[in-house]
């Protein structure tokens, strides 16, 4: 199907959905009238409150039933004496609680307590003596109440304090206090801090509020209504119809929210709290577009994730009851930003939702890491593709329709029939599980290696070859083994020319060199770089590396990246990709997903080795493309770590030939002209072989294609077999 | 033309399995209705939807005009036009709306679709409806969309489940006039139906359906012949006693 009829028809699909959901009056409800109404009364509540603590800067209220009574209770509370030692004032913001003292005599102080009319109540017995006995009424549970006694209480224990050190004084002049006490506060107080802490619970509730009702309209309402089972005996790609619903809801759960921050920050500067909350004078524009940014990212998040929930469910009732432990269970990390001392590192940055959560109070507070943020947002991105991708799989499935019971096993159910590629779904779901993993197992290989001083190298090496094959090896051939996917087909492992070979130990041997322009290009544009604590940090563990020997180095760092890496990028991730996509799209795509893999390495984020790796990928992957084979990438990827590898590992010998053949060259600088022309001609000519190599092989596909039923698309990508 | 050979379906049960569908053949040539008889858990829908692609059959296959759904889901789906008595519609969509969507996942061109349901429209008298709310639709006029909806991508292939349950005389006029025009046009039809009275006036052949086995096939003249009775209903009611 041409890409321009199917872009077409996919957004008539989105349009469908958008209608479906935007006319429905009950989304309107949600949409508009929720935001109209909630903010502001939530506002009046909230002007009400501050009114309230205002009575409170007034002074507590206390009763008592006598003139008597109150005459003493002054003298004690204006003595000076009962107030707290001047260091307790001061880390207490250097106020003293007042107090109001009334005398009602008809009612008798605990009732006036009972009666909620007054927070303290007082009885002082034994009035006529010097040695009375006051009692004090405070409301059980009320923690105004209980305050107001609390304090009032410590008053006069501070009176009793300094009359009896005063005793102590006149009759022991010698006394002094056992030790002296001073208060000083550290820390600072982060601007913005309020909105902080508030704004991504704010921003959880409002996506979810928003998305509710279309996920749930759109799927299982589908269900319910009895439409579901025509759209199922459509020929349409299910994944389009879901892709169209998810975009319904992205769509419908912005307007919501953006009409949910309209609505909030009208009141709140309609009714003067707006400079409270944001600790400024001026109007926070950068922090609505901060915002904006970020709402995009939770209903994206929170769309694709109740999708998929509700995908299970057969009718509203179903997916109502899907939901509501979501929802819950969505607060209580939202609630976490309300926490301080929670940063966003290490396994957090992971963790789904708590990621996003913590990113918009970093961002907001201003103190946002542009390395977590990177892998918080990348990690939400594959989480919502799973999602999506488990979605596509059950919407409509015969699973739902049958046993609900049944449908959360079918996600791990090996399918009966054998196929030639793996699903995109199933491709999506292995990358989201691939993130978390190869994390871990990164993480936890840097940090055995830190621990253990006395490791050899050799294990070193050993165990980061493990690492490798245990992630990029392991994962897809459990993902392939699951799709029941035949493997020869999956891992594109076909045949390939002596012209290709040739092709692709030239390019191997030429690509380096413009991977190296890439990244001398990035570090001249800020994009990450080397600080000098990196480069030497490198250099000792490249002296570290030299006690090993070559052999082993070149199995650890070239061999098994080059097998295992290819066949997950241009193995699996290919031909999963291929199946849908275009030959360009396939090709750009697993390049990107090659460069983002080896950007997250461990803790550290290696931003600078995006672009180098992402144009190898673009390299390795056209050869894919052209010679559909696994192998010639394999033979690129080793060429080209093995030589890097090599140049390392003998660079004074290597420095010391440039330097007599005099084209000797930086680390960090551009290449010679020299070095330049030789590389271009080393990739022209092996890109040309490569090229000639496969001509007859993409005549064939193409030939294969057009000649194919317009319906068919997955014919022409099985021409990977009949070419071999 | 459509053809079943040997489907055969079993769900799981708490204890063992049922057997649904047990080597179901038949096979429907062009302009000709095809009545898939039988009371209600006899299998009908659970056949239609393995011709469909929805459910997987254990063994045994569909094929319509040289395609199998399990080989070629894609091209069976678009060959197949399916109408089902639980058809639903779009409650915010308008009748033109939803028909157009509809041709959209089967992939018709927008020009050529919007040429169709026109056409469509006019034939089953649902003109002056195309521009109203879907959800305000009665019944009836519920019916005669779902039928338009069925037909939008011109399928050679007709499946009906149940298409008269629910209706009103009026109602199942307008599918005895439907199907009479599928058939004039050379649709292969098949018609799902526990109403044998209505199957007898509209059907060319029968197949009778009893716990997932087909018992008996053939014209109503075979039937009677083979049977000795004169009435669907007195051969079914046999066939359950027997």
């Amino acid at each position: 199907m041409p890409n321009a009829i199917l872009k077409g028809r996919l957004l008539r699909l989105c349009q469908k959905e958008i209608k479906e959901t935007i006319r429905d009056r009950r989304t309107i409800v949600t949409l508009l009238l929720m935001p109209l109404l909630v903010y502001p009364i939530m506002s009046m509540a909230l002007n009400r409150f501050l009114l309230t603590s205002g009575e409170i800067d007034d002074g507590f209220t206390i009763c008592v039933s006598t003139e008597a009574e109150r005459e003493l209770l002054d003298s004690w509370l204006s003595n000076p004496l009962s107030a707290p030692p001047k260091e307790i004032i001061d880390s207490s913001g250097n106020e003293l609680a007042k107090f109001m003292v009334s005398v009602d005599e008809d009612t008798s102080p605990a009732e006036a307590v009972e009666r909620n009319d007054v927070d303290v109540g007082l009885e002082i017995s034994n009035i006529e003596t010097s040695f009375p006995t006051v009692t004090f009424y405070a409301y059980r549970g009320d923690s105004v109440s209980l305050a107001a006694r609390r304090v009032v209480v410590e008053r006069l224990q501070w009176l009793k304090l300094a009359d009896a050190e005063l005793e102590l004084q006149r009759t022991e002049p010698e006394y002094r206090p056992p030790y002296q006490v001073n208060v000083t506060d550290v820390g600072q107080v982060a601007e913005n801090s309020l909105l902080a802490t508030i704004v991504p619970l704010v921003l959880v509730l409002m996506t979810i509020t928003g998305a509710v009702y279309p996920a749930i309209d759109l799927t299982a309402g589908e269900r319910e209504r009895g439409t579901m089972e025509a759209v199922m005996a459509s020929p349409v790609n299910r994944g389009y119809v879901l892709f169209s619903k998810y975009t319904a809801v992205v769509i419908v759960t912005l307007f919501t929210a953006i009409a949910n921050l309209l609505a909030m920050f009208t009141t709140l500067w309609a009714s003067g709290l707006l400079g409270l909350l944001t600790g400024g004078t001026q109007f926070p524009w950068l922090t609505i577009l901060q915002m904006l940014g970020l709402l995009v990212l939770f209903s994206g998040f929170f769309s694709a994730v109740l999708l998929s929930l509700t995908s299970f469910a057969r009718s509203f009732k179903e997916a109502q009851a899907y939901l509501i432990p979501v929802m819950l269970l969505s607060l209580t990390p939202a609630m976490l930003s309300l926490m301080p001392g929670v940063s966003l590192t290490g396994a957090l940055t992971i963790l789904p939702l708590i990621n996003i959560v913590l990113l918009a109070r970093d961002l907001l507070a201003g103190t946002v890491n542009p390395n977590s943020a990177f892998v918080a947002i990348i990690s939400t991105t594959a989480y919502a593709a799973a999602a999506l991708s488990i979605a596509a799989k059950l919407f409509g499935s015969d699973a739902v329709t049958r046993t609900s019971e049944k449908s959360f096993g079918s996600l791990l159910h090996r399918p009966r029939e054998v196929s030639l590629q793996p699903t995109p779904q199933a491709a999506a779901m292995m990358l989201a599980m691939l993130v978390p993993i190869y994390f871990l197992v990164s993480n936890g290989l840097i940090r055995f290696i830190q621990a253990s001083e006395d490791t050899s190298v050799q294990i070193m090496l050993l165990l980061n070859a493990a690492a490798l094959v245990s992630t990029f090896g392991l994962l897809p051939l459990i993902a392939a083994w699951l799709g029941r996917n035949r493997f020869k087909t999956t891992f594109r492992i076909h045949t390939f020319g002596p012209l290709a070979f040739i092709g692709s130990i030239l390019l191997g041997l030429g690509a380096w060199a413009f991977a190296h322009e890439a990244f001398v290009l990035a570090e001249a544009m800020g994009i990450g770089g080397l600080s000098e604590q990196k480069i030497a940090g490198a250099k000792e563990s490249i002296d570290k590396m030299r006690e090993a020997s070559p052999l082993l180095l070149i199995a650890v760092f070239a061999v098994t990246p080059a097998v295992i890496e290819e066949l997950c990028f241009r193995g699996y991730l290919f031909s999963a990709i291929q199946n849908t996509f275009t030959p360009l799209r396939t090709v750009v795509s697993t390049a990107i997903l090659f460069g983002l893999f080896h950007v997250l390495t461990g803790n550290a984020l290696l931003i600078e080795r995006f672009i180098p790796s992402t144009l190898m990928g673009l390299v390795i992957g056209w050869v894919a493309y052209r010679t559909g084979s696994v192998f010639p990438g394999i033979v690129i990827h080793f060429v080209h770590n093995g030589l890097l590898n090599l140049v390392v590992y003998y660079e004074e010998g290597v420095q010391e030939i440039l330097s007599v053949l005099g084209v000797g060259f930086d680390n960090q600088t551009h290449l010679p002209p020299l070095w330049l022309a030789v590389a271009s001609t080393l990739v022209v000519v092996g890109a040309t072989l490569v090229w000639l190599s496969s001509r007859g092989r993409i005549k064939a596909q193409a030939a294969l294609a057009t000649g194919s039923d317009q319906h068919d698309r997955k014919l022409p990508e099985s021409t990977n077999t009949a070419d071999t | 033309m459509l053809i079943v050979e040997s489907l055969t379906k079993s769900f799981p049960l708490d204890e063992g399995e049922v057997r649904a569908v047990d080597e179901l053949s038949f096979s429907v040539q062009p302009g000709e209705v095809f009545g898939l008889l039988g009371p209600n858990g006899a299998g009908k829908t659970t056949t239609l939807r393995m011709v469909l692609g929805l459910v997987k059959p254990d063994s045994g296959y569909a094929e319509v005009d040289g395609y199998r759904t399990a080989d070629n889901p894609i091209a069976v789906k678009s060959r197949l036009g399916f109408v089902s008595a639980s058809d639903g519609v779009y409650p915010w969509l308008s009748v033109r709306e939803m028909l157009l969507y509809f041709a959209d996942l089967y992939d018709v061109p927008p020009i050529k679709a919007a040429a169709r349901c026109e056409h469509l429209a006019e034939l089953m008298g649902i003109t002056s409806l195309l521009d109203r709310r879907a959800g305000t639709l009665s019944t009836g006029q519920r019916q005669r969309v779902t039928l338009v909806r069925g037909l939008i991508h011109d399928p050679p292939v007709m499946l009906l489940d149940e298409p008269t349950r629910g209706l009103d005389v009026v109602g199942v006029q307008t599918i005895f006039e439907y199907i009479e025009h599928l058939r004039e046009v050379g649709k292969s039809v098949v018609v799902c139906t526990h109403r044998l009275d209505e199957a007898e006036r509209l059907c060319d052949r029968f197949g009778l359906l009893h716990a997932g086995r087909m018992q008996q096939t053939g014209t109503l003249e075979q039937l009677r012949q083979q049977s000795g009775h004169n009435h669907l209903v007195e051969m079914f009611v046999e066939l359950l006693r027997s």
